[in-house]
């Protein structure tokens, strides 16, 4: 009952005329990051941070988390109008999408990008309204051992799922570990790992290091593109904005089967939404009657994969809000801005801030509603984004990145570091080394360090204690499978094969 | 007092550019890159173990100390090394079916970015001492003249406009601090 009261105060909130405001200005913003390349949701989020600072933190994070859903919706009208992914969750649509637009049917694809992404990121939103509570209660009884032990499992689930190698997802999941440990030690006081460069005592800023791996090494890497002449040229939209009967009776399976399947893999740490939509890609292959359409402008290759993508964020929500561990990249950003407004996500804020949280849950609800108008109707605004001629659009990057590393302290040694840290993306890239993994560890490393350290006062440093509890027992055997599976995986498969031979 | 890395900053930007070029040689691509990252690896844990050792303690109430988490980083990467180990001999057994190079890396496009990083760095340096509005507009004058040729005027209003309206929206609406420069507004 009680829960039921938060709820609706949490609508009282997100209907005030200011939060309806941010929550537009958000699904705005990020519908523009989503139609951009080279700009995603990460480097969108932490470049507005310092510009909204001061700001009441339920407005800013309302507009922080729309940023978020949002690109989602944008990134799919890139790729259908010109094969590329605004937004790199939106890399399947980028397939039959496009070769619908190339038959004239361009208006039908947008159209089911957006109603499918708004049937399932409702249905996302209601999975988390219904999640949050028995979760978030769960949450509670965590001490720092459990807690310990559930972040070692988000960083190796994330380690060995994002990228090629697991090895590499490894190493830029200490990377970032090892750069949350420079600054003062705020238990014994004692500076570390910094060098000498007195601005290194408060730490590497986490804005920097997003902005620097994701807005600078993006905008080196579309220069490069604009130099070997391989930029491409946007479609016209064709055919009406809406579907026929017959694509809508095929697209509405797909729709809830990606709904369902995008929201299941959100909450679980690690996959994200790439892994969600090409899930959904290759369901609907398998149970299609005419899989051989699929890769030739199949509308179910679409209206799934951006239905999952999109639930997909709902539910990364779950697992950031509830026990206020993130299990992505994106959702690291959103968490780094909860701590930078010094809010700290988690199933104490359900008790502390209802309104808060309930107020920025419902803004989804209605920021979904808000979206399927811009991005149905009003869509013609923001293929005209696609005009901005790259080789404008990204040195303008860059001097928006500067604006936003400078405002944060007003430091010429931050923007120094996001230079550094613009070319390690770059090179990150170029060698596989996922910068993902990175960017979770840089948010979650003080509280990692700081839960093991009381785990062990509490233990009088006996290391049982991570092994104390079903839950601690349980995550850890989890961490250790997620490290071992690609390596079991091929054997496994290897063994069977050879069964079969002989 | 402000440290201003400058120099120091440039050259390892551009030392990490050539890294990147000498690790992508057109044969072999992919081996050899591992290789040079797995090196990496072990220099980083040696870098990293001597640099906690530093770490000065005074134990007092804290059982484990600052030292503690950080070693545990450097035996994390350890395991790291071992795993890409794994990884190169699994490719290497694997080796028949050699992934063709899906791009033919061009020494001029690293050339290229080195020469972004340069110009962005210089625009680093500028960005005090001429204050933000006519440093940016220098710059995307540049970056535009060079990435979309042939459009003067275009690029020149875009880089004047957004120097000069972004310096103002931002110092006067946002309350945002960006250096004033050699203006007087």
């Amino acid at each position: 009952m009680e829960t039921l009261n938060h709820i609706l105060n949490g609508f009282a909130v997100s209907v005030m005329p200011i939060n309806l405001w941010y929550t537009f200005l958000g699904v705005f913003l990020g519908t523009i990051i989503g139609v951009l390349p080279g700009i995603g949701p990460s480097a969108g989020i932490a470049l507005l941070i310092p510009v909204t600072f001061g700001m009441n933190p339920t407005s800013a994070l309302i507009m922080m988390c729309g940023i978020y859903y949002g690109t989602k919706y944008g990134g799919s009208t890139t790729a259908i109008l010109i094969r590329t992914p605004g937004e790199a969750a939106s890399v399947m649509t980028s397939i039959d999408g496009y070769e619908m637009a190339k038959k004239g049917r361009a208006g039908a694809a947008l159209a089911v990008s957006a109603i499918g992404s708004f049937i399932a990121g409702t249905l996302g939103v209601i999975g988390l309204t219904l999640f949050a509570v028995p979760l978030s209660s769960m949450a509670l009884k965590f001490g720092p051992a459990e807690y310990f032990t559930l972040m070692l499992f988000a960083m190796t689930a994330v380690s060995t799922l994002t990228g090629k190698s697991p090895a590499k997802g490894l190493l830029a999941t200490l990377l970032g570990l090892m750069i949350a440990t420079i600054g003062i030690d705020l238990q014994s006081g004692q500076a570390r790992f910094t060098m000498g460069v007195p601005e290194f005592q408060d730490g590497v800023g986490f804005v920097v290091v997003v902005v620097g791996l994701f807005a600078l090494a993006e905008v080196f890497r579309g220069l490069e593109d604009i130099y070997n002449g391989t930029g491409a040229k946007a479609m016209k939209i064709t055919g009406k904005l809406w579907l026929t009967k017959e694509e809508w009776l095929r697209s509405i399976g797909p729709i809830w089967r990606g709904g369902v399947i995008g929201f299941i893999i959100g909450v679980l740490p690690g996959a994200g939404g790439t892994i969600a939509s090409i899930m959904s890609y290759t369901t609907e292959k398998r149970l299609s009657k005419h899989p051989e359409e699929f890769g030739h402008g199949a509308i179910e290759g679409v209206a799934g994969p951006e239905a999952a993508n999109n639930s997909d964020t709902a539910g990364a929500m779950v697992p950031l809000l509830t026990l206020g561990i993130p299990g992505g990249g994106a959702t690291a950003v959103l968490m780094g801005a909860f701590i930078m407004y010094g809010i700290q996500p988690g199933p104490l804020l359900f008790q502390n801030r209802p309104d808060l949280v309930w107020g920025l849950i419902n803004s989804m609800y209605i920021g979904n509603v808000m979206l399927l108008i811009l991005n149905l109707p009003l869509i013609g605004i923001f293929v005209q984004l696609l005009k901005i001629p790259s080789g404008i659009l990204y040195p303008l990057i860059i001097a928006i990145s500067v604006i936003g590393a400078y405002a944060i302290n007003g430091s010429m040694t931050d923007l120094y570091l996001i230079l550094v840290f613009g070319v390690i993306g770059y090179v990150f890239d170029k060698v596989d080394i996922p910068v993902a993994p990175l960017v979770l560890s840089l948010v979650l490393g003080g509280m990692m360090e700081q839960s093991f350290r009381q785990a062990m006062t509490i233990s009088g440093g006996n290391p049982k204690i991570f092994f104390g509890s079903a839950i601690t027992i349980t995550l850890v055997v989890m961490s250790v499978i997620s490290i071992l599976l690609p390596f079991i995986l091929p054997m496994l498969k290897k063994y069977k094969e050879d069964g079969k031979d002989e | 007092m402000r440290y201003v890395p400058t120099a120091s900053t440039a050259s390892m930007a551009t030392m990490m550019l050539v890294a990147a070029r000498l690790i992508n040689p057109q044969r072999e691509k992919k081996k050899m890159t591992d290789r040079i990252i797995f090196v990496c690896i072990l220099i980083l844990t040696g870098v990293y173990f001597w640099a906690t050792s530093k770490i000065p303690t005074l134990e007092i109430g804290d059982p484990l100390g600052p030292k503690a988490f950080p070693r545990l980083l450097g035996i994390g990467l350890l395991i790291a090394a071992a795993m890409l180990l794994a990884e190169m001999i699994k490719a290497r057994k694997s080796a028949s079916a050699d992934v063709a190079p899906t791009e033919a890396p061009d020494r001029s496009t690293y050339k290229i970015v080195a020469g972004v990083v340069v110009a962005t760095g210089i625009y680093f340096a500028l960005f005090e001492p001429l204050g933000y509005a006519i440093s940016t507009t220098l710059f995307l004058l540049v970056m535009t003249s060079y990435f979309h040729k042939g459009h003067m005027l275009t690029n020149v209003l875009t880089s004047v406009l957004y120097g000069f309206v972004s310096y103002y929206a931002f110092t006067k609406w946002l309350g945002v601090n960006l250096p004033r420069g050699i203006l007087p507004f």
